[in-house]
């Protein structure tokens, strides 16, 4: 079965929850702790529903994550 | 001069950068601070390709000084803060304006008072519009709510700048810093005007003196008379603001910036239930659009929604430009919290009674 691993690098993240709002299965949602920029990051609460669709990815415009599949 | 027709996707303080080195400027003096980083950063980056000077001064006083000996010699000089930093700038901007110095001055607000946070927030209005620095002055202070109209409004006010001889203040608020969106750049300008005061070297013509210091006090009385002309010709002629649905309101926001960004996303959803409501966005902030609001008052609008990113400072404008003749509410938010379309639309139906028409 393909593995999808979905990577957030939170201290690129200014908080502006674009990825809350594109993700189709409530993978993303805003975190509570600061991060290194002083901003609140989005955060993965849901790993395991991420279909690897690229939505937040696409949206993001601080180039937050990066997605890996199984081959 | 060839115009650039092509739309860039930008941050907002990157691009008020390129416009700025569209503008003709090429002296930047800055000094870093959240949410307004990314213009100094690009200001790097940027001016040494256009030949221009960066330099990153050792705090705010320094930078806004940098630009007051910058602007003497009579080229086109800029310096950026948010609201903490800005407080700092203050004692310059008003030098700057007794010596009769053009510049461009940005505040990019964040959540105060004191170093606050580094959200979005409107808190600055009195700051930029009342004053800030101490003497008698005004600076045309201009509050654009897109990164095209940040792009356009920034150009402008280098020539308004140079125009009057005075500061010229662009305000906006950590979210259209960091927002990014498609812009249109003019093409390169070249800032050739010629200057008759600037400080240039006086071999071969007698020397010229830019001071804001008048000991005597009939002589200062004089030159405050001289600025107060020119502050009631910027009144006269730099008033911009813009009306959205207004025509039939029975209702209307006043919102700028940001504010009015999500005021007009809830002004659009009361239309479509019904509520017959305008969206007034003034663009200067001063000078204030006071007219344009009590035209409108005048025409029957009796009632005002006031919405801002701060406990209300704005509306102490709009109670004066309406004089009684309509009732205004206001709905601000603090501390960097940044209301939702939706939060308006409720505020909208409070002020207009539950039914929509």
């Amino acid at each position: 079965m393909r593995e999808i691993k979905l990577e957030l690098n939170e201290n690129r993240c200014k908080g502006c929850e674009l990825c809350v709002q594109a993700c189709p299965r409530d993978v993303l949602a805003m975190g509570s702790n600061i991060n290194a920029l002083g901003y609140r990051p989005a955060a993965v609460i849901a790993p395991e529903k991420c279909t690897g669709c690229k939505a937040c990815a696409l949206v993001c415009p601080e180039v937050v994550f990066t997605i890996y599949q199984s081959a | 001069m060839t115009e650039n027709m092509h739309l860039t996707m930008m941050k907002g303080n990157e691009a008020l950068g390129e416009a700025a080195i569209r503008a003709g400027c090429r002296f930047f003096f800055g000094y870093p601070i959240t949410p307004q980083s990314e213009l100094p950063a690009y200001m790097a980056r940027r001016m040494p390709e256009v030949s221009g000077t960066y330099l990153q001064a050792e705090s705010e006083l320094a930078a806004v000084n940098m630009v007051l000996g910058a602007a003497a010699t009579g080229v086109r000089a800029m310096t950026s803060s948010s609201s903490p930093g800005f407080s700092l700038k203050q004692e310059g901007i008003s030098y700057m304006i007794g010596s009769q110095l053009p510049c461009v001055v940005v505040n990019i607000m964040r959540g105060g008072p004191g170093l606050g946070n580094i959200q979005p927030a409107q808190g600055d209005y009195f700051q930029m519009v009342k004053g800030g620095g101490h003497g008698d002055y005004h600076m045309v202070t201009l509050a654009p709510s897109t990164v095209q109209e940040l792009v356009d409004l920034t150009m402008l006010a280098f020539e308004l700048a140079d125009q009057y001889r005075n500061p010229v203040a662009i305000l906006g608020d950590g979210l259209l810093g960091q927002t990014m969106e498609p812009v249109r750049f003019p093409g390169m300008k070249e800032d050739d005007a010629e200057k008759d005061w600037a400080l240039t070297g006086a071999k071969g013509r007698a020397k010229r003196v830019i001071t804001s210091l008048e000991l005597n006090p009939e002589n200062l009385e004089a030159h405050n008379l001289k600025l107060q002309e020119k502050f009631a010709r910027m009144k006269a002629n730099e008033i911009r603001w813009e009306e959205y649905l207004c025509s039939d309101a029975e209702m209307v926001v006043v919102a700028y910036g940001t504010a009015a960004r999500i005021a007009r996303a809830a002004v659009d959803a009361a239309r479509s239930i019904g509520y017959k409501v305008g969206l007034f966005r003034p663009i200067s902030l001063w000078p204030f659009p006071s007219a344009g609001l009590a035209r409108l008052a005048q025409n029957g609008v009796q009632r005002f929604l006031d919405v801002e990113m701060s406990s209300g400072q704005m509306i102490e404008d709009v109670q004066l430009a309406v004089l009684g003749q309509a009732k205004v509410h206001l709905y601000g938010r603090m501390g960097g919290v940044v209301p939702t379309p939706r939060e308006v639309l409720h505020e909208i139906q409070k002020v207009m009674g539950g039914e929509a028409k």
